[in-house]
């Protein structure tokens, strides 16, 4: 404004000067002149204000809420410690020569994958099931994979997924944290795999190599002061693809092992309850045997007392008289009686007996 | 007036903003820089903030990233104490610690330069430490025996103490391994030995599950027969018993054997004749004796 003002009485001063010239064709070019550069002001002032606000204006930047800011004054953080981190909101710093904002993302969590162990292939192409197929031995340019404890070679990768818990540290330390954070990985599923064998990192020890992998990335996380916290670490191992047929057959034959087993287990089952229910017929059996032994032994002498005041009283009659009651009695069940009574001369007599060996199974006699 | 005065301060503060732009520059807290006069380096920045300089061209600054980069060499052989071909990749973490020593080392401080002779330092301390190891040493599962972190400290050292003798304002803040491997050739060798001690595993979890199982079979036999053992030996017992019993009871019959006799015999008889049994008989067997005195069907004779 102030500006337009002075420029108004820069033209006024000049005015009485004009009529002395003697050229009026060159006082109206001046006038031209003037009127152009009055105009061109007046744009030049909008632009500058313009370019004000947007100097001011720039100065505001928003942090998320998966991140945190660092502003940097000339180069050096603003404030100490755990203040120099701005959380989620609007902020405002100086525009750049002054300020520089340094955005961290900090809640969010970074997933870094270690495939040193793992043999040529993409996810496309695993999705898909077209992996390429396995020569007859590792390319170390192409295929990767670890050396096991027992001098084996085994595939294996591991994805981590951490936390950034120190910011300062990941962004003013390093300059690719992300990288630094893989190696360490890569370091730690290597040396990892260096102390367990090839059957403990493919099935007997699982969690124990997964364990040993976190453990020693933790460890180089402290000591390299990568600044990150793990979330969680997930490792996927695999036999050579080329040795899938025999190690197939290994944990066929583990299987049958097993079912060998069972079927073992299940016939000491069955033998041992056979046994056991036999044992019990056994003891029952003489326990049956003893108790009708002296049931009968008791009814024995429960008739002998009864018998003997009849005995005593006579006891050829008594001999005689039971006799006949229990020959009349059996006669009836005998199948043949012969009466052969003594020849008149007393001479003893022959008698021939055929004797059927199987006198119960007339048919089959009747076959042969 | 009012014009001159604002003409003046708008020209003062252009003329202080360029003669700042002139004889300062920033130093980013990541940064290290060092100011070069005529060419040569004079002072070395290591502290983050605004710095002073002459202009152009009497001095020159130069900056550099002075946070930690990752360099991860080639996959290079080399043999053991134990002449097994080792291939060996690890990765160091570097940064650029004096600026002063780092610019004049490498062409106006070129980064990929200082990775190139970072390369061949490398490779020299890895041919010479893996040389001193046996593969032992490298996987072991045995953890004393490992010595995967004395081997890193090993290259790591070495590479310190060249890079020190150097004097190329690099430190390596940490070094590992970050590969391992053999030679196509011997993976091939690798998998028949995997494969001959997977047979191995096959044919001893068939055998030793078939001697388990027979095991299993024999000791349950062997238990049966102990139960049944046991059994008859507990049912003889009880019989025993039963007899003993048996024998107490005996003695009623010593008041009168003729008549137990009698019973036993006349009770054996009836059981005897009980069924499908053919039966001789005399005129002397009783009731049978009725038939003496009765003529017979051959009387004369």
């Amino acid at each position: 404004m102030s500006h337009d003002h002075s420029h108004d009485h820069h033209d006024h001063g000049h005015r009485p000067e004009r009529p002395v010239a003697a050229n009026p064709g060159m006082d109206s070019g001046s006038q031209a002149l003037t009127e152009a550069l009055r105009g061109s002001f007046v744009i030049v002032k909008f632009v500058m204000l313009v370019l004000l606000a947007v100097f001011i204006f720039s100065g505001f930047f928003s942090v998320g809420p998966q991140e945190k800011a660092i502003v940097l004054r000339f180069g050096k953080p603003v404030g100490d410690g755990d203040k120099m981190l701005l959380s989620a909101g609007l902020h405002w710093a100086w525009p750049y020569p002054i300020d520089e904002v340094e955005r961290v993302p900090i809640t969010e969590i970074q997933r870094v994958r270690s495939t040193v162990g793992w043999y040529a292939t993409t996810d496309a192409m695993e999705a898909a099931g077209n992996e390429p197929p396995a020569g007859p031995s590792l390319n170390p340019a192409i295929d990767g994979y670890v050396l096991t404890a027992d001098g084996n070679i085994v595939h294996s990768r591991a994805t981590l997924r951490y936390r950034i818990a120190d910011p300062i540290q990941y962004v003013f330390g390093f300059m690719g944290g992300s990288n630094a954070v893989q190696n360490a990985l890569n370091n730690a599923l290597l040396h990892a795999a260096a102390r367990f064998t090839a059957d403990e990192i493919l099935t007997r020890d699982i969690a124990g190599y997964n364990d040993a992998i976190t453990r020693r990335f933790e460890q180089l996380a402290v000591a390299q002061k990568l600044g990150v916290v793990v979330e969680q670490c997930a490792v996927e191992s695999k036999a050579p693809r080329q040795l899938k047929m025999i190690f197939d057959a290994v944990i066929t034959a583990g299987q049958n092992r097993s079912k060998v087993l069972n079927e073992a287990r299940s016939y000491e089952n069955q033998t041992l309850t056979r046994a056991e229910s036999g044992a019990t017929n056994i003891v029952n059996l003489a326990e049956t045997e003893r108790k009708a032994r002296l049931d009968a032994l008791g009814a024995d002498v429960e008739r002998f007392r009864a018998l003997r005041p009849n005995f005593e009283r006579n006891p050829e009659l008594y001999r005689q008289q039971e006799l006949v009651k229990v020959m009349g009695r059996t006669l009836t069940n005998v199948n043949d009686r012969i009466y052969l009574p003594d020849r008149a001369d007393g001479k003893s007599r022959e008698l021939r007996l055929q004797l059927n060996r199987e006198p119960l199974k007339p048919k089959s006699e009747a076959a042969q | 007036m009012k014009r001159n005065l604002l003409t003046f301060v708008i020209g003062g503060v252009l003329a202080v903003v360029f003669i700042l732009l002139l004889f300062t520059f920033q130093v980013r807290q990541t940064e290290v820089a060092v100011v070069t006069r005529f060419g040569k380096p004079v002072r070395n920045l290591t502290e983050p903030g605004f710095k002073g300089k002459w202009p152009w061209p009497i001095e020159k600054h130069v900056k550099f990233d002075q946070r930690i980069q990752t360099f991860e060499d080639k996959f290079t052989e080399d043999q053991t104490a134990d002449s097994v071909q080792l291939l060996t990749m690890v990765y160091v973490g570097w940064r650029i610690s004096d600026a002063q020593a780092f610019f004049p080392k490498f062409a106006g401080g070129s980064v990929s330069a200082a990775e190139r002779m970072l390369e061949s330092i490398l490779r020299s301390a890895k041919t010479a430490t893996v040389g001193k190891h046996s593969l032992g040493d490298f996987v072991n599962a045995d953890p004393k025996q490992l010595k995967f972190d004395a081997i890193e400290s090993e290259i790591k050292a070495q590479v310190q103490a060249q890079l020190a003798a150097n004097n190329c304002g690099i430190v390596v803040e940490f070094l590992g391994i970050k590969k391992l491997g053999l030679p196509e050739s011997v993976t091939q060798a690798v998998f028949e030995r995997m494969t001959s001690e997977r047979a191995v595993l096959v044919s001893k979890s068939q055998f030793e599950g078939e001697a388990e199982a027979q095991k299993i079979r024999s000791a349950a036999e062997r238990d049966a027969a102990r139960i049944t053992s046991e059994a008859e030996s507990q049912a003889i017992r009880i019989r025993g018993e039963g007899e003993a019993k048996a024998a107490e009871l005996l003695p009623v019959f010593e008041l009168n054997p003729a008549l137990a006799n009698f019973d036993l015999r006349l009770k054996a008889l009836e059981q005897s004749l009980k069924e499908k049994s053919t039966l001789i008989f005399d005129q002397r067997t009783p009731p049978f004796d009725l038939f003496q005195g009765f003529p017979t069907n051959r009387p004369s004779k």
